[in-house]
Parts: structure tokens; sequence; C-alpha cells
């Protein structure tokens, strides 16, 4: 679990180099899709397409290297198989990001958000971004805002809600979700606001709930 | 900013994928092709089909749509391998993939998240219904949203 220090390295002194923005910049439009339908070179700023395409075998109208007709605990083995290269390329590149300084940048940029969209301090900036990759990480990092009293238990319990729905929603959306990237009638971002749009209105229900249905000393207690 | 070459770092980040693909990705998607297999050779795939067809049909998603909601609620990976599965069988379309994504991760790993989230940041157990029932809220919203793009 990170202590204090850690956790209160978020404020407005943090130093957010140039590359930072350059890098989330190249982040949102590579997982975008807005390139996808490109075919010009600039296509190579879709994540599907650099991500690529297995060989195909027979009826290459249909089967990829799975086959066709299979079902059941293989069936699944091989589709699954098919999901890992997305997965590493997915991480490699968010890796690449945040090396740049790039998740700083949106922890820069979401800061000053914090309170009018979640009613929490800028402080939790870095707790939302980690728990935007890990589960595990935004929740040890919130319980460690609470403890050091930088966050009220009110605070605490609107920014668990926010986690909760869709927890370490990058990271899962990423590599499970890729499995049906392909799939989609949409770009792929679209989802991803979509989820985004709703942690953010489920964490004010909470917050609704916190304000009208339960009253302050009982939010004390326990 | 450390002095690790970008390759380095790409590779890395990499590796973590591959062990998410690994350890969670692989088992999560077989588990679900599995139990699509049995609930299909059982006939219980057609008869939750058709007991959730009317429901379903509010977000433009047929009854069998179901059996993704449930098994996201469990796990984000089987909710995504269920929904692969029944892709491929042609039970749903790319429309309803489209439907129904968001909602896989707003609801979903509830039961894990239940001690990896709320247990680890001290959540007051009395609250947990709350978030519960907020998350469904929200998948369910999600799935209304997605019709417009889809």
């Amino acid at each position: 679990m990170p202590g204090k220090d850690e956790v209160q390295d978020v404020g407005a002194s943090t130093k957010v180099p140039v590359w930072g923005y350059v890098a989330l910049l190249f982040a949102l439009v590579f997982f975008s899709g807005i390139f996808s339908g490109e075919k010009s070179w600039l296509s190579v700023f879709d994540f599907n397409i650099v991500n690529g395409n297995f060989g195909t075998m027979k009826d290459p109208a249909k089967a990829t290297f799975t086959g066709m007709g299979g079902a059941g605990a293989r069936d699944g083995y091989l589709f699954a198989l098919g999901l890992i290269p997305a997965c590493m390329l997915a991480l490699g590149i968010v890796e690449v990001v945040d090396h740049l300084g790039g998740l700083k940048a949106a922890q820069r940029l979401l800061t000053p958000l914090l309170r009018p969209l979640l009613g929490i301090p800028g402080i939790a900036g870095l707790a939302m971004i980690s728990s935007m990759q890990s589960t595990d990480a935004g929740a040890g990092m919130t319980r460690a805002l609470r403890e050091s009293e930088l966050i009220t238990e009110k605070e605490k319990t609107i920014f668990a809600a926010f986690q909760f729905s869709a927890g370490a929603t990058i990271t899962n959306y990423l590599s499970s979700g890729a499995a049906l990237f392909a799939f989609l009638t949409a770009p792929i971002i679209i989802p991803l606001c979509v989820i985004f749009a709703l942690k953010i209105f489920g964490a004010n229900l909470m917050r609704l709930y916190l304000n009208k249905i339960v009253r302050k000393e009982d939010l004390r207690s326990e | 900013m450390s002095n690790k070459s970008l390759p380095d770092v790409f590779v890395e980040g990499a590796r973590k994928g591959w062990n998410i693909g690994v350890s969670s990705v692989i088992p999560n998607v077989l588990m679900a092709f599995a139990i699509i297999q049995v609930f299909r050779i059982t006939g219980l795939l057609t008869l939750l089909g058709t007991i959730f067809t009317p429901v379903m049909l509010l977000f433009g998603l047929p009854g069998e749509a179901i059996m993704v909601l449930i098994s996201s609620w469990l796990s984000m990976g089987g909710g995504v391998g269920v929904a692969a599965s029944l892709y491929n069988a042609g039970n749903l379309s790319n429309v309803h993939i489209t439907i129904l994504l968001p909602a896989i991760f707003l609801m979903g790993a509830q039961i894990q998240y239940m001690g990896r989230c709320l247990g680890t940041a001290g959540v007051q157990t009395r609250f947990y219904p709350v978030l519960f029932l907020i998350s469904i809220i929200n998948a369910a919203i999600g799935m209304f949203l997605m019709r417009l793009f889809a």
C-alpha cells in the first residue's frame, strides 16, 4: 500500500514534461479508432491496424487460424490465444505512454475537475489514474488517503463508487475488451467514453444518496 | 523519467500483457466457452433466451444476451468470452456486441471487486448493496446509450 508521501505526490507542483502531453494525445488518437478507415499511411495511428490480422484458412472470408465450426473449451482456448497479441500490444503502448509522462499529464488535466465532477479533492488525482489501471492499486491508495485524513469518509465512499463500476477500466478494456473490438460497429473510443461518463454518473448517484438519505453523523460512525 | 530505452519499456508492458493474457484472459474465456457449451447442449441457453427475451428487447438485444450480463458480473473476461462465443455461433450480431460492450465492464467482476476494491478501500459494508445497484444501473444506461451509436 502506498504511503502518505506517495499519495501526496499529486499537487499542482508535479512537473509534466511536454512529451507527456504529446504521448497522451497520441494514446487518445491511437486507441480512438478515428483512423481505422484511413487508407493512407495515417492508418498506422490506429490500434486495430497495428494489431493486424492472423493469416486465414480455406474460406478466408470467415475462418481465421482457429478454423470454423469449433465449440467448447478448445474453441475458447484458440480464441483466447488470438487475444494475447492485442493485450500485449495495448499494455506495451500504455507502458510507453506512462514512461513518457502521459499518465502524469492525464492526472494534471483531471485534478482540477475532480471537485466539480465528483465532489472529491484534487489530491485524489493520482489514486484515480491508478484505479483506471489497477483496481488493487486504486483501492489501496484510496485507503491511504482516508487514513491520512486527506479525504473524508463521504468522499471516500463516493470515490469508491467511481472505482467499483468498471474497475481498472483502461487495463480491462484494452486486454479483455480487445477480444470484441473487431466486431464493433462504432469506433472503440465510444464505448470507453460511455463507460467513463457512467462511472462519473454512478459516483454522483452515490453522492446524492449520501447527501439525501444518509445523515451526516451516521457517516462518521463505524 | 528513468533512462530505460523505449523498446525496453514497451517490452516490459507487453510482458504485463502476456501475464494478464495467460493468467486471466485465457482461463476466463475458456471457462466462458465451456459454460456456453454446457448451456447449449442442455438446452438451458434456449430456455434462458426465451425467458429473458422481453427484458432484453428493451435494450435491443436477444434473450441469450442475458448470459453475457450474468457472466460479466462474475468476471469481465468471462463476459467477453460468452459474448464472443455467442457471436461466433450467430446468436449475437455486431450491433448486439456494440450495445453490450460497456455493460460488460460497468457491472463487471463485482463479486471479485467487492473484496479487491471495496474491501481494500475500507468502504462501510452497509453501502455495498447501493454500490452494486449503482453499477447495474450504469450498465443498463450504458446499453441504452450504445443503441444510439451501434
